[in-house]
């Protein structure tokens, strides 16, 4: 290696850290700024010191609303995710025929991610006359108004997220091949029985994956935008208004730029907030191989 | 002869370049009759004066904050189709667009009138050139109706006798009208209108004209829609989520057999109706002693030129070439209605490319009456107070007062923000 070397390795990471400058760093910077201003967008920005701030905790009734939906679809979305995204993988790490196919299928919805189409799709599926409504039906039920209703369009939502469990799958999937066998063996001899084995082995064994897919489904959950944008907008009665679209409808409809930027911020201290508090909590039950107490 | 060939390519090139071939991009919102003539008119209109355009263009939805995002960045289209109600929310001094007036070489501004030449005209600059006229007319399904034993209704009380009749014969499934969010605003806003005499908001002096119990009054015939099963509760018109009426099966099968719409739309809502389903617009509807007809009308949409363009010249002379020239006019033809400019509107008179339930609903609202439309009606924030709580109102969470008293409060809000008391 000669004397130049020793900056390779920067040279390597420049268009990373170019790309983070200036698509992530600038703008997260200049929003801080903004969000003490009052900026239309179209003219410059103005000082108006705390006053955004100020006017989010005190008088908007919007952002109280919109962030309890936020809170609530978060609440909703992640637990039920992970437990779903955890019972496919341990389904798929039995060793069945043409596992690899399922395995595949399984993951196909998160290709397909949040897409468009996806929630196109979502739309038709949940319609008075859609899919859902004429299994319904046809076992004899009432259909029921998925989208129409305040009380029902927040969890149609959310089951839209959950579909998209195929990364948290793959990664649980990944945990589960893993874990020792020998202790499986060990645990069987010693008779344990599978929700023991799997209690009491598997799931201490993937804490520091479930605590992974925790810390990334909860901060993709707080910035959901296209399933209630595309389906709902929002509604009805702002049951879907999750804080990503109050942020949209600010910024480029009522042109408050200054005010987009401080629910932002807003939005961004709860996430740093939950995974602070995410990260301290996990000392308790997340253990890692060579843990003095595993 | 190599130095012929040589001078005779380059000045082949100088030629070119004082040719003003250029490369534009024109952007418009519609459906897909609008997107599949424009687009035909871009290539005639780019052939003729050898230029080249890219088209951009989507559906209704998010076009606004699409054209928003673009001027913020100054990455705008050069030619841009911009909703009326827009022009002085991007261009509030009239620096916002390019001053079309300062073309007149390029562009034939004869053809338009003066009254229509000041409508899309901001602080003196001429921001936009009116594609068409346009105003919210009933239009109703006659198919559905002839199903139902009815005649089209002419009046509120013809429409409202209708809701029982449609479900008694048609099934609960079908209703005479539909309103929900902008459309239900609009209905308010007619209603009142009729009623008072008096526009929402006044052009003149930009306040609200109307009291809490006239916006009360109004809510309440609303609701007196719903009752009498004329209109799809807002609620059960939202079971398959939020949907344009053309993309909604309820209309295209003629469950829903009624909608007050603008008469631009004319094939955009017609296209898609299936086989045997046909539309007539049949005006306005009368209210028992009513102050006037209260007809919604404005100018439909502008042509703009950014302002940021890199070549204006070249996008007046297709701006020009798709409102003035029979090369852009025929080949876009009544796709953004009836046009404004008088050269379009004789070209496709003459050959015979307006079709006639398009000039007969077009000839309604411009025979109709009303006081003078504000653009700031259709400001998202004023939107947003008026659908917001119309919304509340219609699930049962606020009374016709409250909704009353929060619409108004909202609107005066938009308007202290704007415009100086």
């Amino acid at each position: 290696m000669g004397g130049d070397s020793k900056y390779l390795g920067l040279w390597y990471v420049t268009p990373y850290i170019l790309g983070f400058a200036l698509f992530t760093a600038f703008p997260f910077v200049t929003s801080f700024y903004l969000s003490f201003t009052d900026y239309d967008l179209l003219s410059t920005p103005e000082w108006v010191g705390l006053e955004n701030y100020e006017k989010l905790f005190t008088r908007d009734r919007t952002f109280s609303k919109s962030l309890s939906v936020t809170l609530t679809y978060v609440a909703l979305t992640v637990p039920l995710k992970l437990a779903f995204a955890l019972f496919i993988a341990v389904v798929l790490n039995y060793r069945l025929r043409g596992i690899g196919l399922f395995r595949t299928a399984y993951y196909v919805p998160s290709i397909l991610g949040g897409s468009v189409a996806i929630a196109v799709l979502w739309r038709y599926i949940f319609a008075q006359e859609g899919l859902v409504n004429m299994i319904i039906t046809g076992l004899g039920g009432e259909p029921v108004n998925w989208f129409g209703d305040p009380g029902n369009a927040l969890f149609t939502i959310t089951l839209l997220r959950c579909w998209q469990f195929g990364s948290a799958m793959v990664i649980f999937l990944a945990a589960l091949q893993s874990v020792d066998k020998t202790l499986y063996e060990a645990a069987s001899i010693d008779g344990a029985g599978p929700w023991q084995i799997f209690r009491n082995i598997t799931l201490p064994l993937i804490t520091p994956v479930i605590f992974f897919n925790l810390i990334m489904q909860t901060v993709q959950a707080f910035q959901e935008f296209n399933g209630p944008y595309i389906i709902t907008q929002g509604g009805p009665l702002k049951s879907t208004y999750l804080l990503p679209l109050y942020i949209y409808d600010e910024a480029f409809k009522s042109f408050d730029m200054g005010y987009a930027s401080a629910i932002a911020w807003v939005l961004f201290v709860i996430i740093m907030a939950l995974t602070l508090v995410a990260f301290w909590s996990s000392k308790k039950w997340v253990y890692y191989a060579g843990d003095k107490r595993s | 002869m190599t130095k012929r060939i040589l001078s005779l390519a380059l000045a082949t090139t100088a030629l070119a370049g004082t040719a003003n071939a250029a490369d534009l991009r024109m952007s418009w919102w519609g459906g897909d009759s609008r997107h599949e003539a424009t687009q035909a008119a871009l290539t005639a209109c780019g052939e003729k004066h050898g230029h080249t355009i890219q088209p951009e263009f989507t559906g209704w939805s998010g076009h606004f904050e699409k054209v928003a995002t673009q001027i913020a960045g100054g990455t705008e289209a050069d030619i841009m189709q911009i909703n009326w109600p827009w022009l002085p929310i991007f261009s509030q001094n009239g620096d916002g667009f390019a001053d079309l007036s300062q073309m007149s070489d390029i562009i034939d501004l004869s053809q338009w009138s003066e009254d229509q030449i000041v409508s899309g005209t901001v602080n003196g600059a001429l921001n936009g050139l009116p594609v068409s006229t346009t105003g919210r007319l009933f239009v109703f399904n006659t198919t559905t109706w002839a199903d139902a034993g009815l005649d089209l209704p002419q009046t509120w009380d013809d429409l409202i006798a209708a809701g029982p009749v449609f479900a008694e014969t048609l099934g609960e499934e079908y209703y005479p009208m539909e309103a929900i969010g902008l459309d239900a605003a609009m209905i308010v806003t007619l209603y009142g209108t009729q009623k008072t005499g008096k526009p929402l908001i006044d052009a003149q002096t930009n306040e609200v004209n109307w009291t809490v119990e006239e916006m009360t009054d109004a809510i309440s015939f609303y609701q007196t829609l719903v009752d009498n099963h004329v209109i799809l509760p807002w609620r059960d018109q939202l079971a398959s989520g939020v949907q344009a009426l053309h993309e909604n099966p309820k209309w295209t099968n003629g469950e829903i057999a009624g909608t007050y719409q603008w008469d631009s739309t004319y094939f955009k809502i017609s296209d898609p109706l299936g086989e045997g389903e046909e539309i007539e617009y049949v005006g306005l509807l009368e209210l028992d002693g009513q102050q006037t007809p209260g007809v919604y009308r404005k100018a439909s949409m502008v042509f703009s030129i950014s302002k940021n363009s890199d070549n204006p010249e070249a996008a007046a002379e297709v701006l020009n070439c798709l409102l003035n020239e029979p090369e852009g006019v025929e080949a876009m033809g009544s796709a953004r209605g009836v046009p404004a400019s008088q050269a379009a509107l004789s070209l496709l008179q003459d050959a015979d490319a307006i079709a006639p339930e398009q000039a007969d609903a077009q000839s309604k609202v411009m025979a109709a009456e009303g006081p003078a439309i504000h653009p700031f009606m259709e400001h998202p924030d004023v939107r947003s107070a008026m659908e917001d709580n119309l919304e509340a109102f219609a699930y049962g969470q606020i009374d016709a007062a409250q909704a009353a008293d929060e619409i108004l409060y909202g609107i005066e809000d938009v308007l202290a923000d704007n415009f100086d008391s």
